[in-house]
């Protein structure tokens, strides 16, 4: 039970974001220092096989049904980072015409990483949250 | 009766094989992130990764051909584990000796690779469409290689009549030196391990798996759970297989005849071969498909090409 916990794969996605948490995100992947699979973690290219999801942005009406989407394809039990503020708060592009966040609007968030862009420090502090979180939601899933 | 089935399932292929595979791979990931400057996973990552994917909901897409898509990861791991009950292990293990499982070998290489397709084909998502079309382009190149180099060590064994059976090339080689001192056979080294990199998809082959940026996660999209657990043993049976494959063709070298010393030997000589993958994983990009495609029809080819026609001349007598 608990050894299970020391695997998660990261998913990330991107819904409207300035691309610059993702590039944030992109440090904590593959460039050194900041390393997010010392925590065991590994990015995939599919949230069917992901375990904790990384939204960068705030939700605009062109991504909000793909954001829906992924979450419905995720295995459960899940795990909801929010990266940034847009996610949180929607920052700067708040009350625009054309966004339809904050992201708890559509699914509970377990973690928010605040910061525009949060630094890789603050991104894997966020990572090893949600392990946490992870791990008490497999108890209780059971 | 008893001993042939613990070859089977335990000793040389089996669970023997899945272990050594499974921590080989995690050690392919602390090596090249080592290479990388970054810290890396513990050494039983992958481990905790395949009992995870044994624990996780199995997701199973509306359109798709659910027998085929369930199944199709058996084929490769049950061809794999067939295969190192056959393959002798140098100094440990003689294999289940017949005179042509070099041409079993050939067969079975190619099964992990329709199992991709089978499965990647029968999740009806556009992205595995998209991978299965690539890994089948590169699988049509890199076995030709595969049977060429194979040919080649087969007619040089037998002095101009092929030898098919791995223990009469095994014996060949602890009798007289091992090929991998022969410089007729530099060549072959070089394009089996460009065929490693193709078969294993390290880059600079990443084209249809793991290769985020362009086709996600290729064939394996849709799976979840057991069926990408098995295909994540399947891969670590094969880096198994390749390296016993490599170490028969190439350097079977014995300590004595204790069969334990020759076993951490062999380790030894796996752990060697693994690492010297991660190095090449560390250091190259990604090909396009087009690139990797006219990539493998030329290098590999001509340069086993070149071994065969070396092997031809030596056994003429003029060279």
């Amino acid at each position: 039970m608990s050894i299970i916990t020391r695997s998660p794969f990261l998913f990330r996605i991107n819904t409207g974001s300035c691309n610059g948490c993702d590039v944030e995100l992109a440090t904590t992947a593959m460039i050194p220092r900041y390393d997010v699979e010392r925590l065991g973690c590994r990015y995939t290219g599919s949230p069917k096989h992901a375990d904790i999801l990384l939204v960068t942005g705030p939700i605009t009406a062109r991504s909000k049904p793909y954001l829906i989407e992924v979450l419905d394809e995720l295995p459960r039990p899940f795990v909801v980072v929010a990266i940034g503020t847009c996610p949180t708060s929607c920052g700067i592009f708040r009350d625009s015409y054309s966004i339809e966040g904050p992201l708890d609007k559509y699914v509970e968030v377990d973690v928010n990483v605040p910061g525009c862009p949060p630094r890789p420090q603050a991104i894997i502090d966020g990572v090893a949250k949600a392990l946490e979180i992870w791990k008490r939601k497999i108890r209780d899933f059971k | 009766m008893s001993a042939e089935i613990i070859h089977f399932l335990i000793f040389p292929g089996g669970l023997f094989a899945l272990v050594l595979g499974i921590f080989m791979l995690s050690l392919e990931r602390i090596v090249v992130a080592r290479l990388q400057g970054r810290v890396g996973p513990p050494i039983y990552q992958n481990f905790i990764d395949v009992i995870k994917l044994f624990n996780k909901e199995i997701l199973v897409p509306k359109d798709s051909k659910e027998i085929v898509f369930m199944y199709a990861p058996v084929l490769g791991f049950a061809a794999l584990i067939a295969m190192l009950y056959f393959i002798p292990l140098p100094g440990v293990y003689e294999g289940a000796g017949n005179n042509s499982d070099l041409i079993i070998l050939i067969y079975v290489m190619a099964l992990p690779a329709i199992s991709h397709i089978l499965g990647g084909s029968a999740s009806s998502s556009p992205y595995a469409a998209i991978a299965v079309n690539r890994e089948l382009k590169l699988m049509l190149v890199y076995e030709v290689v595969f049977v060429i180099i194979a040919f080649s060590i087969a007619l040089y064994v037998g002095k101009g009549s092929a030898v098919l059976s791995l223990k009469d090339i095994m014996n060949y080689q602890l009798n007289n030196s091992p090929l991998i001192l022969d410089w007729k056979f530099w060549p072959a080294i070089v394009a089996f391990v460009i065929f490693v990199l193709a078969t294993m998809e390290f880059p600079p082959f990443q084209v249809a798996h793991h290769n985020d940026a362009d086709v996600m996660d290729g064939f394996l999209i849709e799976h979840s759970s057991i069926p990408l657990a098995i295909y994540e043993m399947t891969d670590a049976l094969k880096i198994v297989l390749l390296s016993i494959v490599f170490q028969i063709f190439f350097c079977p070298c014995v300590i004595g005849g204790d069969v334990v010393v020759n076993l951490l030997f062999f380790i030894a000589k796996t752990v060697i071969f693994v690492m010297f993958f991660s190095l090449l994983h560390a250091i190259f990009a990604s090909f396009r498909i087009d690139q990797a495609f006219k990539f493998l029809i030329i290098v590999p080819t001509t340069l086993s090409l070149i071994t065969l026609v070396l092997v031809i001349l030596s056994i003429k007598g003029l060279i």
